[in-house]
């Protein structure tokens, strides 16, 4: 209830010329800035799989427990694998999981958000129920039974797995923000003109909020890779490919603490709190792009 | 009070909405998996039971499933079961039971979960209370607002590992793993109560750090939204003391949101906690949900996972029937 008390967007200043949203996007300081570091860590992922030979992911592929020097720039592991080969797998593996359950998750949730907050009626109460529950329940649990139920799990299982149970908080969201919308005069213009339910859902309502969507699709994608990594960490990741989550976990099983191989656990942990920063700066510059009230602090 | 029943009916609905789905989904997960799973539990079933000569438990699972009958009797069978308390056999610990397993390892992780939930909630609601309520916008209130917002988006386990670096093998204060020292016996002795806490302390910091950079920046955005309201400029011009308008106007009003905010999270609260665990080696029901994974115990996992989402339900439903005592707008709001 706060929240949606909270995150009404307020009235337009009627200015000369309001921006559009790509210009608001592009001069967003956070968006900018989160961007260009998300965008940095791919790209070196994706660089150092084109100059690292993908051989050297394979276990006996390099001698073990190797700090870094120059044939390994980040390390070996115990079972004698590049730490540095393994990231250019895990980053894009991990990315893809949440690039895949973010985009589930939001479009289910903006699919029963909108219906929900603008039909009303019995839908809405039954979808409130549905929504009120999913929010309640320990999601990371209802994963941890499917996982432990598909043997053998790839990235893109997982990552299906995770956007299928993604959608409550965009539900949410999406829902109060289309019942605070749909009080507008505009939308009353349109439904006098005759437009039905589902026009102006899609083209009154969608491009209103469009930055709205991208806060809750970033906030999504977060949720996925913590979802993909927690679920690795207890054992349930993919066993075959690599991602962050699965890097954590082999380097913990091997107790790469005790023996001070930091450079194994430290490279993944450094990288996921990374790839989390420019998330969330991502996350609240489009909060900013479409909630002016909070553009103003720093 | 005719609206506070309609309010706890409308909450205990969601209560009975969110068991029924957790007890279905458990239900039906195993049978609608491609690959067969619940052949390759009856499998492995079958090979325990038989490897030790153990018939009992073959029959226990095939009447439990009872796989040849039709699946709404089957579902109707499973909730008779389950409303005896009956969560069946573990298979990689035969012949111990799956509630003896779980009771075992839930005191663990419901002392660590309350004491860090309590603390970092109060201690982050006071804290961002006081520093909302401060205007000034000092390098020092920057740095702590800064510092609050990267613990808050540090998942629980990446702090918990960089804990457990620091504080278990570079410089080895705490212990590694484990709730207590290897050897002794749980009893009410001030050794091992001491004993105990050092086992929990980083477990429970690496829990408390991150939530409280959650609490700590809401109840300090509720602050500085509460400090512009009419009824704060009254307080003021009536000539309150500072702190009393502080406390009794502010905080107060604004604990509620806060409550909502500690409801919401609960669900991902336990999930993050569950994690931490396993890196703790911490033998909570993390940890157990860790074991049976890599032993194949997918009867433990199931009796574990639905025990925690019915708790968590119950919680939350407990908290619901508070609220209205707390805030009289709800109460008003369902008269309407």
């Amino acid at each position: 209830m706060a929240l949606a008390a909270k995150d009404i967007i307020t009235e337009e200043t009627p200015s000369a010329a309001p921006p559009g949203y790509s210009t608001l996007i592009l001069q967003n300081r956070k968006i900018v800035f989160g961007g260009i570091l998300f965008l940095l860590i791919l790209g070196t992922a994706l660089a150092g799989a084109l100059m690292i030979d993908p051989k050297l992911r394979r276990s006996g592929s390099i001698t073990r427990k190797l700090p870094p020097h120059a044939a390994a720039v980040l390390g070996t592991t115990s079972l004698g694998q590049s730490v540095a080969a393994q990231m250019t797998e895990a980053v894009p593996n991990s990315i893809q999981v949440g690039l895949i359950a973010a985009l589930l998750g939001t479009v289910i949730g903006s699919l029963l958000g909108f219906v929900s907050g603008y039909f009303g009626g019995w839908v809405d109460a039954v979808l409130r129920v549905v929504i009120d529950v999913f929010l309640a329940v320990p999601v990371l649990l209802f994963l941890v039974l499917i996982a432990a139920l598909v043997r053998g799990v790839t990235v893109q299982h997982m990552a299906i797995i995770i956007g299928l149970f993604a959608w409550s908080w965009p539900a949410r969201a999406i829902r109060s923000q289309t019942l605070s919308l749909k009080t507008r005069p505009f939308v009353d213009v349109a439904r006098i003109s005759g437009m039905s339910g589902f026009d102006i859902i899609t083209r009154e309502l969608v491009p209103q909020m469009l930055p709205w969507l991208g806060a809750n699709f970033v906030n999504a994608f977060i949720v996925a890779i913590l979802a993909e990594a927690g679920l690795s960490i207890l054992g349930l990741g993919p066993q075959r490919e690599m991602t962050l989550g699965m890097m954590i976990y082999w380097s913990l099983s091997y107790g790469s603490i005790l023996q001070n191989m930091w450079w194994w656990w430290l490279t993944p942990v450094v990288t996921l709190m990374l790839l989390f920063l420019a998330l969330y700066l991502i996350h609240l510059g489009f909060d900013e792009v479409s909630n002016p009230r909070l553009r103003t602090q720093v | 009070m005719r609206a506070y029943v309609a309010y706890v009916g409308q909450r205990f609905l969601i209560l009975l909405a969110t068991i029924i789905l957790a007890m279905t989904i458990v239900f039906l997960l195993p049978r609608l998996v491609p690959g067969d799973p619940m052949g390759a539990i009856m499998a492995k079933l079958s090979s325990v039971g038989a490897g030790r000569g153990n018939e009992a438990l073959i029959r226990d699972y095939m009447e439990r499933f009872g796989l040849n009958k039709p699946v709404w009797q089957q579902y109707i069978d499973y909730l008779v079961q389950l409303a005896q308390g009956n969560l069946g056999y573990s298979i990689a610990n035969f012949p111990a039971k799956v509630s003896d397993l779980i009771f075992t390892a839930l005191p663990w992780t419901v002392g660590l979960l309350l004491v860090t939930t309590v603390l970092s909630w109060l201690i982050g609601s006071v804290l961002g209370a006081v520093v909302g309520w401060r205007e000034s916008k000092s390098v020092t209130i920057r740095a702590v607002v800064v510092l609050a917002l990267v613990a808050y988006t540090t998942p629980y386990y990446i702090l918990a590992i960089l804990l457990l670096f620091a504080f278990a093998f570079l410089v080895p204060i705490f212990p590694l793993a484990g709730a207590y020292e290897v050897g002794t016996k749980p009893e009410f002795t001030f050794a091992f109560t001491v004993d105990v806490l050092r086992h929990a302390a980083l477990p429970a910091m690496s829990i408390i750090l991150v939530s409280l950079g959650w609490w700590f920046l809401s109840m300090r955005s509720l602050m500085i939204s509460i400090k512009g309201e009419d009824y704060i400029l009254w307080a003021e011009a009536k000539g309150l003391f500072p702190r009393r308008i502080l406390w009794r106007y502010g905080f107060r009003n604004a604990l509620l949101p806060q409550a909502t905010g500690l409801a919401l999270s609960l669900g991902y609260l336990v999930g993050g906690a569950l994690v931490t665990e396993v890196i703790f080696g911490y033998p909570g029901i993390g940890w157990l949900i860790f074991s049976s994974i890599k032993g194949l115990d997918y009867p433990v996992i199931q009796g574990s996972v639905m025990l925690i989402i019915i708790s968590v339900a119950l919680v939350n439903f407990a908290m619901d029937l508070i609220y209205p005592f707390i805030d009289p707008r709800i109460r008003q709001a369902q008269t309407g």
